[in-house]
């Protein structure tokens, strides 16, 4: 088990953030308005709303796959506001990890080599990346499923896949999207302890989007968005 | 109709490069069915255009003409075969020609074919198709071949033939009368032997190079031919057809072309039953989402036989309309046409072809299971 | 790119038509390069093997053998020429060979040339009545030694050996002694007989820049002289076929060009979402594209791995004769790389597409 490095407390800070489209026909359409939001270095947060409210939009921006029109951001000490797309790139390879909902594993590659793949495009760093993959599929109960396709696995096993590729580059942030909206009741509830337990013990801050009142008690706090607001 | 022309406008990179890449083959077809054509026209038009049906060479000539010499123990063998009616000479030497009618002075091989007028010109050996002009009825006349026209070889203009300044002047125009693709000129035997004297003052009087030959009455053409055949095993004789397509040559040229089309021929239904394969796999969710509220399934196909055969016939249309400036060019001596009859054929075969080679994605298409639109799957992996 | 070249082991099947389209394509473009050098090459063997700075022919002759009288007073104005260090006479007579064991309508094509100047790699004229045969003979049934009976008067030669790649005009070329050659011409084509010591054309060897047009300004315009690479351009149809076919090889190409457009077009439409969920994780657009030409050129190189292997094959299989068909390997590695740059193009048109996939669009619901 590792630990989390203690360098920085906070995982992630929004401060006003606001995220406006300007659509064909002139008009403005605000996704994300003012939202400020503050996530220490190990705890995990719900982040609860209707579709449409915008939370695939906090956590776009919180990962550094879209860019705020206004307001600061702060990811693992790394100020992310004024990045162009080159540096969100590298810095998505470096401290961030995403599990989407539709799993979304390469379906050609095996689930040790899908675990593989940001080492891959990033750092190739070679040797040391197929430990750290090897222990992780180990620890998530995957060792024999190493050699697998994702057609070979199933719903529960690719999750767990898809959540050791979150943690193979040692994020400060894994946002989860949906991660129990394809899964049954008992299941939905396997994969949040497994979340819970992977994050807790290796002490990384995580945001879990839902819609499901079901899971957020795995979850240390809910935060509600509705309409692109942020309520407390 | 609306499905499959709604998506093209949606798609049009995708659509605009399969019909680029149709009508590139289209055209690269068509211009060589042009060229194959053109080349073989070249070569032997003037055998096909003469007017005898048997042509008698020389066993050593090896079915050209420069290379056939008919001695007179020869020309007794022939005459003396039952299916010979009349015959006459014909003479062929390639010289230095420069025509009046060209503005640049340039010179051209220029081929001689001589063969006794007759009174009217009409002997035998005469060009059969004039379309401008007349026969030769006297020595120094010829009539040329169309193609040649466009180089200085017109009506009223004189050849001057090199060396020697022997002069001929045209009188008439043939249709495809070339010969070994170069300006041919049919003339008086006299003309003929007196040219090759002009150049060559060494050169004793030429024997002629074939005999044509009329067949006697009640003989066909194949007949008189294996008549003076079985006189000597000096003799070649041969109908006139055969004469034009034993060429040698004209087989490879055509056996090579062969080739050629078949690989192009393959080329288009590949790539026309490839592209549509794929794009309806990438469709499949919306195949499946139209299934699932009620369109029926023949409607689908249809749509997709629609775009097949409207990308093929823009293709079709692009390609020809490349094609038609190239086809009414002179390339090197080789004067080409607008093959509609080609144009037509590879229509209606890359069409047929085109639409059997979509019949895959039809298949996939008509597979599809409206259920799948609740449970997420569809037609690709 | 180790991920689009996995992709490309693991999932063979999907590239594997773009792959056959791709093999008949670089068929087409090996053939036809193939029958343009052996068109050339069995046309111009003789000329191009001539070991001289100058080819002359007279005046009118429009650099043809046959129309080209050189007589012995031209000939000493050429010799007497600055810079003209050796003239040897050359003339051919194109006639049909009888070779024992043939039909007696079966006859061999022949050039059969007189020379004083051996070309490159033909021994010295042999002695009356013998000859140097090229290679392409041997499809013929003439063997070493063998005697063959030339034109209509049957005249003897002598095969006492064999060269290679001296071809004219399609037809195998025979090397004797100048009297062979006018012996022989008289014999068979009384009508281009030519005089003692008269020959057809002239092989120069000299020094000088330009030797050709040197001998022309001092023949005072009787003599067309050239270079061997422009006598084999005048030689009639080279210049032609060349540029014939090059046009048609040329477009052939373009054809490769977009095929391969459109199948990575279509294919990067298809991997629209993953190309979005490797720019999530933190893929470069450069490292995507990259993958992609290298898939392209994997495809291409075996397409035309293929390809090359069945043309070879075909060479083997085709009938000496049927058609001139050369293949050489610098033809093959010509149309590899035309096809390995369409490749490398042809992928531009889904540069834009991979430029513009958002990694954003990896989040929330996919449809």
């Amino acid at each position: 088990m590792t630990t989390a490095p203690a360098a920085v407390s906070t995982a992630l800070q929004l401060t006003d953030v606001r995220k406006v489209y300007t659509m064909g026909d002139g008009s403005d359409v605000v996704a994300l308005d003012h939202a400020t939001l503050t996530l220490g270095s190990d705890e995990i947060v719900a982040l609860v709303g209707p579709s449409g409210s915008g939370k695939t939009t906090l956590c776009s921006i919180a990962g550094g796959i879209l860019s705020a029109t206004e307001g600061t951001i702060v990811v693992g000490g790394e100020d992310i506001s004024g990045h162009n797309a080159k540096e969100l790139t590298k810095f998505r390879q470096d401290k961030v990890g995403f599990v989407f909902q539709s799993v979304n594993l390469v379906p050609f590659l095996n689930a040790r080599e899908n675990l593989l793949v940001v080492d891959e495009l990033g750092k190739r760093t070679g040797a040391p990346a197929r430990a750290r993959a090897d222990q992780l599929l180990e620890e998530l109960g995957l060792a024999d499923r190493a050699k697998n396709l994702p057609s070979q696995l199933s719903g529960g096993q690719r999750q767990r896949v898809a959540i050791g590729r979150a943690l193979m580059n040692d994020p400060a942030l894994v946002l989860f999207d949906e991660p129990t909206s394809a899964l049954d009741t008992k299941l939905g509830e396997q994969v949040m302890e497994l979340i819970q337990g992977e994050m807790k013990s290796r002490g990384i801050a995580a945001i879990v989007v839902t819609h499901d009142e079901r899971i957020t008690h795995y979850c240390d706090r809910s935060v509600h968005i509705v309409d692109g607001r942020l309520e407390a | 109709m609306f499905l499959a022309f709604k998506e093209m406008a949606r798609a049009k990179v995708r659509f605009a490069l399969l019909i680029a890449a149709i009508a590139l083959l289209v055209f690269l077809i068509l211009f060589q069915q042009s060229l194959q054509n053109g080349l073989i026209t070249g070569f032997i038009g003037a055998i096909r255009e003469q007017n005898a049906p048997v042509l008698v060479y020389s066993v050593d000539g090896q079915r050209v003409l420069q290379g056939s010499v008919i001695t007179p123990d020869m020309e007794a063998d022939i005459l003396a075969a039952p299916g010979t009616g009349e015959t006459g000479p014909i003479g062929q030497g390639t010289f230095t020609g420069l025509p009046s009618g060209n503005a640049d002075g340039e010179t051209f091989d220029t081929t001689l074919i001589g063969y006794v007028l007759g009174p009217d010109g009409n002997g035998i050996g005469a060009p059969t198709t004039v379309i401008d002009g007349r026969l030769p009825t006297a020595d120094d006349e010829a009539v040329v071949s169309d193609a040649d026209v466009a180089l200085g070889y017109g009506i009223d203009d004189t050849v001057t033939l090199l060396p020697g300044g022997k002069q001929i002047t045209i009188v008439g125009v043939a249709e495809n009368a070339q010969l070994n693709v170069a300006p041919t000129l049919f003339v008086s035997y006299d003309t003929y032997l007196d040219a090759v004297k002009s150049v060559n003052p060494d050169a004793g009087t030429p024997l002629p190079n074939v005999l044509g030959v009329i067949p006697a009455d009640g003989f066909s053409a194949d007949e008189a031919v294996a008549s003076i055949n079985e006189q000597s095993l000096a003799l070649d004789a041969l109908t006139r057809e055969d004469a034009a397509a034993e060429t040698p040559g004209v087989a490879q040229v055509q056996q090579s072309f062969n080739i050629i089309f078949l690989l192009y021929g393959l080329v288009v239904p590949c790539v026309t039953g490839l592209f549509f394969l794929i794009v309806t796999f990438q469709k499949a969710n919306s195949l499946t989402l139209l299934r699932a509220i009620g369109a029926p399934a023949g409607r689908l196909v249809s749509a997709l036989l629609i775009q097949v055969v409207v990308i093929i016939a823009i293709g079709l249309a692009i390609g020809t309309l490349l094609y038609y400036p190239v086809s009414q060019q002179a390339l090197g001596g080789i004067a080409l046409q607008f093959e509609t009859a080609a144009v037509i054929f590879w229509s209606v075969l890359l069409l047929s072809l085109g639409v059997l080679s979509s019949l895959v994605a039809a298949r996939r298409v008509l597979r599809i299971d409206p259920i799948e639109a609740t449970t997420g799957q569809g037609v690709g992996s | 790119m180790k991920l689009a070249l996995k992709e490309l082991r693991r999932r063979p099947g999907r590239f594997a038509t773009a792959t056959v389209i791709l093999t008949l394509i670089a068929i087409l473009l090996m053939f036809l390069g193939g029958l343009l050098d052996g068109l050339i090459a069995s046309s111009t063997g003789a000329i191009r093997a001539q070991n001289a700075d100058a080819i002359v022919y007279s005046d009118t002759a429009q650099a043809s053998f046959v129309r080209s009288r050189i007589d012995p007073e031209l000939r000493a104005q050429v010799e007497g020429v600055d810079g003209v260090t050796e003239v040897g006479g050359i003339g051919n007579v194109q006639l049909g060979a009888r070779v024992p064991g043939n039909g007696p309508r079966d006859l061999a094509s022949v050039a059969l040339f007189g020379y004083e100047l051996a070309p490159d790699g033909v021994p010295d004229a042999p002695a009356y009545g013998q000859a140097w045969a090229d290679e392409s003979i041997k499809a013929d049934g003439v063997e070493e030694g063998m005697v063959i009976e030339v034109g209509p008067a049957r005249t003897p030669i002598a095969i006492i050996g064999f060269v290679k790649d001296t071809n004219f005009n399609g037809q195998s070329s025979l090397w004797a002694s100048p009297d062979t050659w006018r012996d022989t011409l008289s014999a068979n084509r009384p009508d281009a007989q030519l005089g003692p010591d008269v020959f057809q054309a002239l092989i120069v060897r000299g020094d000088g820049d330009d030797l050709p047009d040197t001998i022309d300004a001092a023949t005072g315009g009787a003599t067309d002289s050239y270079t061997v690479d422009e006598a084999v351009n005048a030689i009639p149809g080279v210049t032609e076929q060349q540029g014939t076919f090059n046009q048609i090889i040329g477009v052939t190409v373009a054809i490769a060009l977009v095929v391969i457009g459109l199948f990575f077009a279509l294919l990067t439409v298809e991997r629209t979402s993953l190309y979005g969920v490797l720019k999530a994780l933190g893929a470069r657009s450069s490292t995507i594209f990259a993958g992609l030409v290298a898939q392209a050129v994997v495809v291409t190189a075996i397409a035309a791995l293929i390809a090359g292997t069945l043309v070879v094959l075909l060479d083997l299989l085709l009938p000496p004769g049927s058609i001139p068909l050369l293949i050489t390997p610098s033809r093959i590695i010509l149309s590899v790389v035309l096809l390995l740059v369409a490749a490398v193009l042809g992928c531009s048109f889904s540069l834009r597409r991979v430029l513009r996939i958002d990694p954003a669009s990896a989040i929330g619901t996919t449809s």
